[in-house]
């Protein structure tokens, strides 16, 4: 391709660039380009807009996976075994408990006679913690993870919650924690987004894009939801009928012309317009070999419950694990619905048993196989939902439980967290944290801190203030860390 | 003591030497030289000109003698037992140790200040209180024009002699003007947001008249696809989306009030009506209309204050979420009008600007009287239905296909029976028929018409309640009297809403009850102060230091990718401090008040600004200013832009021929990939248009909070949950696959080819650059031109097939090549 007529031009355009762009905007992958690659097909070498950054202090984790429990999961049904509530079912709540509170559903359904759990609960593991019997795969893994009894919310609205838990504010429009992280961190990966988000489960987590949008950020930051059907990313496939070969010959010829521009203007955003078509071209043939799981053994594929092309919270743990493998910063999962007030698809009998099997085997899986493959060290996972579960029943066409801020359960598991431990108290009825008690800004704070970065370092002017994702609230839950 | 700079160091190794020298000798203390600078550095931000918290400020030594609401500051020759030690040293049992929140003074500072104090605090008795009010509140008076020293400076109007002015002083000499075709590019994608034809391009370019630029310039402001260009900058700002939002996201209708931003924008409805029609035209005296307006227009402009989003998820308090909408209110209200981030007072007093959280909630008061607007699972109110308009004759042409066909299947299930009971007719009952039905009846029932049959069964079954209501329904859509088009409108509770404080911006936590009043750091309130028409006519009063500046300020910002006052949003002392300040309060009294013309006129200071000779220099990236003016902030040059994402399909649809010019209207469904609606707690369908709707302007694509259309979104357009003053300008990769791989983007490439191939061009190396100037609207020079040609080269040799197939396909590959060249989305 190299006829001498572009040998010509290309010495023109090296000229030009040399004399109008002497200045600094990555003129060294400019020259290299502007050299023996021009109009090659080798991909350039340019700035990447999730290049790594050093974090604030060392970091125990690398890469996050938050398995977002959307609905608020009962965490009387599954983590904290309340004997005294079993013993006092029926009875009502005494005064002293709920004056004062507010809670969804306050006027119509909301029970407040004490719904003792009918699970079994059993000690599991070195650690002795309770699990039911909802959740055998998890028992097995109690030495391996923290468990949180006493978390705390603010809001008890599932949206709102949602987002509080996300971006530490009910309001719409601030950063989600994976857009601050990336933010703050860019990502190892060069050819996937730095934040991935996958969903599983009966419907779209509620709120949707805003759980994972950028706020106030450059829009860069905002997670990239990968779909479970066709497309993980959206428009990541050719168009119908155009070969690998043609789009990139395509590329090649849109980076050529947006060169000599460069040349002409000396803007250094067309630098990054060109890196930015070449990481979308890597992304084409890196994210569909991603979700290809026929590399994957039959004893993994076993372990996780990974079912041949069926879409599943399991599929998308063994998605998890394959992305940070290569180096993606942040990955959220979310599973839906973990709603269970009794009425109709939210009853604590078949349905909760139905979304505990949806996600057991899965998420004990994932912490299993990072531990096998020594990722485990580098990688923090997270499970919570966006609250819990009320100790009184709720009584719909069956008894259920209501959302609940005051008290509920997640577990942390990986880089830097101590592992084999039950942190947090509640009360004997499970209403009110009484030990530790660690609010969503703790956690959010906790989070970013086993990653290396500062919570009241990590901050963005907007509107005339700092913001960070704590606001102006956060305190480290220290006895997590190892 | 935090020292930062250098300046503050010398000051502080000059006021320790002093102290050093001074406090051995017991020399007496020099009020002027030792007190009051460090009384002006610890404690005038809360304590001075600008704010007096507790009551009390300290700018002078009477005042600071005086002291506040906590008791007189001290006695002199009383340190001990005085106030301001107590509050100093932090003694005092329930003061808080000042300053407050920061470092305390330094042992030989307190030392200081006793000593002043038991010396008996001497200060000149003339001392004048600090006067410096933030220059954001202080009103802003038409300054002079600058005499430059260059007279053969290129300047066409004034904004172009307070730029020179700077950069005189700078020693900055500016750009060239941009070539003509870049300048019909950049008018072009400014006021329409569509780029010119080539034909255009070259009628400019040939065009020698004295005032060929202000001929174009005039001949865009007219065009109707102007307000469609800024109707979207104000829609940005109005938070407009059409869906309510939170996690159910339902539809709804207030197109009405977009089309009406539209239309006021291209007659140029005045900044001050435009204001005060939107705020509260709810309110106003329909006789105070200009002439040829209909009385419904105001009314549906307060559509402004009801893009608020709605929570219709069960089981909430809608008391929470009313609470919300009116905070939002208010945000918006300040945010866009007074460029102040008054929401940092919605829990406590503005830290920085002087707000309190009283006055936050005396804004608040202001938008608490307005009827529900629909949270929780309750019937929305507040909704305008526009008499002798109805839905999309589209929309209903569908539901009457879909109501007849259902009305017959209905009746055809009945065939039957009716057939029975014709045949069990007596003679007499026969006769009492009506004659239609007699004549209706003639017929087998299979070989009846609909009408026939309806007739028929209107005798037989006259109340079967099934059939009453299709055939109602049914008649209604006939004789046209089907669903009105409605739109969301602002109403006053016939009596206002008692407003409380909020402790800590709690709605469970009411305090204190408020009143409806402005912010005491600007000019007073006329009238009542009882509702919304008081607010917005406060809004554009003459004495409003704020508005006009806060938004020439982002009209500025549109046209130079930023403001300037960069901090568009927030004109408090937080905010940047503007880079022209005369020129800020040129234009802004220009706006408000021109010598001659009309006041308020949108589109005169958009020629203002486009025609000078600041907004016509090239972009072009000048290294030898990069150390100097690396953000361009001077502009000693025009700034390449990313362009909006609607600017971005529309210019794609135009160079592919295919745009629709069709102006307003309900909102439509151009094509999006599948699966984006499933991300939302609500899967919702998105059927794509078909036709003319299919390639409408982007500004009517239909807008869903919760999933908003990927290629919009991904090009940053707002999010419609709060009010947007700037868009982001973000480069992505998956930007990139949008443009790359987007179905609709392939749908513009192909036409763009087909466009090309058609034209009546001699050979291919013409037909390149007849794309390429459809595409950038100039010639490609040589690189590209050769480039192009190889690429050409190479697809016409790769492609398999027959001549034409060969020569569409390769065109094809051509068309997505120029349309997915960053110069093709941005304004240069």
């Amino acid at each position: 391709m190299n006829t001498p007529d572009i040998n010509s031009l290309r010495a023109t355009t090296r000229r030009q660039f040399f004399s109008r762009c002497g200045m600094g905007l990555g003129s060294i992958a400019l020259a290299s380009l502007l050299g023996d690659n021009l109009f090659a097909a080798d991909a350039p070498k340019l700035a990447n807009p999730f290049a790594p950054k050093a974090p604030h202090f060392p970091a125990r984790a690398k890469n996050i996976i938050y398995l977002f429990m959307a609905g608020g999961p009962s965490q009387l049904e599954l983590f904290d075994y309340k004997p005294k509530l079993v013993e006092l079912n029926g009875q009502p709540i005494p005064q002293s408990f709920i004056e004062g509170k507010r809670f969804a559903f306050m006027s119509s359904s909301h029970g407040t006679k004490l719904l003792g759990t009918r699970r079994t609960f059993k000690q599991h593991g070195q650690s002795g913690a309770w699990v039911s019997d909802l959740f055998p795969h998890t028992a097995g893994i109690v030495d391996d993870i923290s468990l949180v009894h006493s978390c705390q919310a603010t809001l008890f609205n599932h949206a709102p919650a949602k987002l509080f838990m996300n971006t530490g504010s009910g309001q719409f429009g601030r950063p989600s924690m994976g857009a601050w992280v990336t933010y703050g961190l860019g990502s190892e990966s060069q050819d996937l987004p730095g934040f991935v988000v996958l969903q599983s489960g009966s419907r779209g987590p509620r709120g949707g894009a805003v759980n994972w949008g950028s706020g106030f950020l450059p829009t860069t930051h905002q997670g990239v939801p990968f779909r479970s059907g066709g497309d993980p990313i959206l428009d990541l496939s050719s168009p119908k009928g155009i070969s690998t070969t043609k789009q990139r010959q395509t590329i090649d010829a849109i980076r050529d012309l947006n060169l000599a521009r460069l040349v002409e203007t000396g803007d250094p955003e067309i630098t990054t317009r060109i890196s930015a078509y070449e990481m979308a071209y890597r992304m084409q043939s890196s994210a569909p070999e991603l979700i290809d799981l026929s590399g994957e053994s039959e004893a993994t594929l076993k372990l996780y419950g990974v079912e041949k092309d069926k879409p599943s919270f399991a599929r998308n743990c063994l998605l998890a694990r394959r992305l940070v493998e290569r180096g993606v910063r942040f990955v959220q999962l979310y599973h839906t619905n973990w709603d269970s007030h009794g009425g109709p698809g939210e009853n604590l009998q078949g349905d909760f048993e139905k979304v505990c099997r949806d996600v057991d085997q899965g998420q004990a899986a994932l912490v299993k196989d990072l531990k096998a493959r020594g990722l485990l060290k580098d990688t923090l996972v997270v499970w919570g939902g966006e609250f819990g579960r009320t100790p009184m029943g709720e009584n719909r066409d069956t008894t259920g439980r209501n959302h609940h801020i005051d008290a509920f359960t997640m577990w942390f598991a990986g880089g830097g967290v101590k592992a084999g431990q039950v942190l947090g108290k509640t009360d004997e009825l499970g209403f009110n944290s009484v030990q530790d008690p660690a609010h969503v800004h703790d956690i959010h704070a906790t989070i970013l801190h086993l990653l290396g970065l500062d919570h009241k370092k990590l901050t963005f002017r907007f509107q005339g203030r700092d913001f960070r994702l704590t606001d102006v609230h956060g305190e480290l839950v220290k006895k997590l860390f190892a | 003591m935090s020292i930062r700079s250098p300046q503050r160091l010398s000051r502080a190794l000059a006021l320790l030497g002093a102290l050093a020298l001074t406090a051995p000798l017991s020399a007496a203390v020099d009020y002027l030289r030792e007190v009051k600078p460090l009384l002006a550095e610890h404690c005038y931000k809360c304590h001075g000109a600008s704010q007096q918290k507790g009551d009390l400020r300290v700018d002078t030594a009477a005042f600071a003698q005086k002291g506040g609401e906590n008791g007189v500051g001290f006695k002199p020759g009383q340190s001990s037992t005085s106030l301001l030690m107590q509050a100093v040293r932090g003694t005092h049992d329930t003061i808080s140790q000042m300053p407050y929140k920061k470092p305390p003074l330094s042992e030989a500072q307190m030392t200081l200040l006793a000593k002043w104090i038991d010396e008996g605090a001497s200060a000149p008795a003339d001392e004048k209180p600090e006067t410096t009010k933030h220059w954001a509140f202080v009103l802003p008076v038409r300054p002079e024009i600058p005499k430059l020293v260059n007279q053969k400076a290129p300047t066409t109007n004034p904004i172009d002699a307070f730029i020179l002015a700077r950069l005189e002083k700078e020693k900055i000499s500016t750009a060239p003007e941009a070539d003509r075709a870049t300048l019909l590019r950049r008018l072009n994608l400014d006021l329409i947001g569509l780029p010119p034809t080539p034909e255009e391009v070259d009628a400019f370019a040939n065009d020698q008249r004295a005032d060929a630029y202000e001929r174009v310039v005039e001949q865009l402001l007219a065009s109707p696809h102007y307000g469609e260009r800024w109707g979207r900058w104000w829609l940005d700002a109005a938070r407009y989306a059409d869906s309510n939002g939170y996690s159910i996201d339902a539809p709804r209708q207030i197109w009405k009030y977009r089309d009406w931003v539209v239309a006021a924008l291209n007659r140029d409805l005045p900044f001050d009506q435009f204001t005060i029609w939107q705020l509260a035209g709810d309110l106003i005296e329909t006789n105070s209309l200009p002439p040829r307006t209909s009385a419904l227009e105001p009314l549906i402009a307060t559509g402004f204050n009801r893009n608020t989003q709605v929570n219709q998820e069960g089981g909430i308090d809608p008391e929470q979420f009313r609470v919300e909408s009116v905070m939002d209110r208010v945000n918006t209200f300040s945010t866009v009008f007074l460029g102040l981030t008054v929401a940092c007072a919605q829990c406590h007093d503005h830290k920085f600007d002087p707000i309190s959280q009283k006055e936050y909630y005396q804004l608040y008061a202001f938008f608490n009287s307005t009827i529900e607007d629909g949270h929780g699972k309750g019937v929305p109110s507040g909704v305008l239905e526009i008499p002798g308009e109805v839905e999309s004759p589209e929309a209903i042409q569908k539901e009457l296909t879909e109501t007849r066909d259902e009305l017959e299947r209905y009746l055809d299930t009945k065939g039957s029976a009716v057939t029975k009971w014709e045949q069990e007719l007596t003679e007499d009952q026969r006769t009492k028929l009506r004659a239609n039905v007699k004549a209706a009846m003639k017929p087998a029932w299979s070989e009846r018409t609909l009408a026939q049959k309806r007739a028929v069964y209107a005798a037989f079954k006259p109340n079967d309640g099934e059939f009453k209501s299709r055939n109602t329904r049914l008649t209604e859509l006939e004789k046209g009297t089907p669903k009105r088009v409605t739109t969301l409108v602002m109403r006053e509770l016939p009596q206002p809403r008692e407003s409380h404080l909020f402790i800590k911006g709690d709605f469970t936590r009411p305090s204190d009850k408020v009143q409806p009043g402005a912010l005491s750091a600007m000019h007073a309130l006329q009238g009542s102060a009882s509702n919304r028409l008081d607010l917005a006519r406060w809004t554009v009063d003459p004495a409003n230091p704020l508005t006009a500046r806060v938004i020439v300020n982002r009209v500025w910002q549109q046209y130079f990718g930023r403001g300037l006052v960069e901090t568009e949003n927030d004109f408090g002392t937080q905010g940047s401090l503007p880079t022209h300040p005369e020129l800020l309060d040129w234009l802004a009294t220009e706006f408000r008040q021109p010598n001659a013309d009309t006041p308020w006129s949108f589109k005169n200071l958009h020629r203002l600004i486009v025609t000078s000779a600041t907004y016509r220099q090239s972009s072009r990236v000048r290294p030898e200013l990069a150390t100097v003016d690396p953000l361009n902030k001077l502009r000693a040059r025009q700034t390449r832009l990313r362009l909006d994402a609607e600017v971005i399909r529309d210019s794609a649809l135009f160079t592919s021929g295919l745009l629709s010019p069709k102006l307003g209207g309900p909102p439509v469904y151009p094509p999006q990939p599948d699966g984006v609606m499933t991300l939302g707690q609500s899967k919702r369908e998105w059927k794509a248009s078909t036709g003319e709707d299919r390639h409408r302007r982007a500004l009517y694509t239909h807008f869903w909070r919760a999933t908003p259309h990927p290629a919009l979104a991904v090009f940053d357009a707002p999010d419609g949950f709060s009010a947007c003053t700037r868009r982001l300008r973000s480069n992505t990769p998956l930007q990139a696959l949008t443009l790359l791989n987007d179905q609709q983007f392939y749908e513009f490439a192909e036409s763009f080819a087909v466009r090309v191939m058609k034209s009546p061009a001699k050979n291919d190396d013409e037909r390149i650059a007849q794309a390429f100037r459809l595409c950038l609207s100039r010639s490609p020079n040589q690189v590209e031109q050769t480039r192009l040609q190889q690429l050409l080269a190479q697809q016409l040799a790769q492609e398999k097939g027959d001549e034409s197939t060969r020569r569409r396909e390769a065109w094809k590959t051509m068309a997505r090549v120029l349309l997915n060249l960053d110069e093709t989305i941005t304004r240069e």
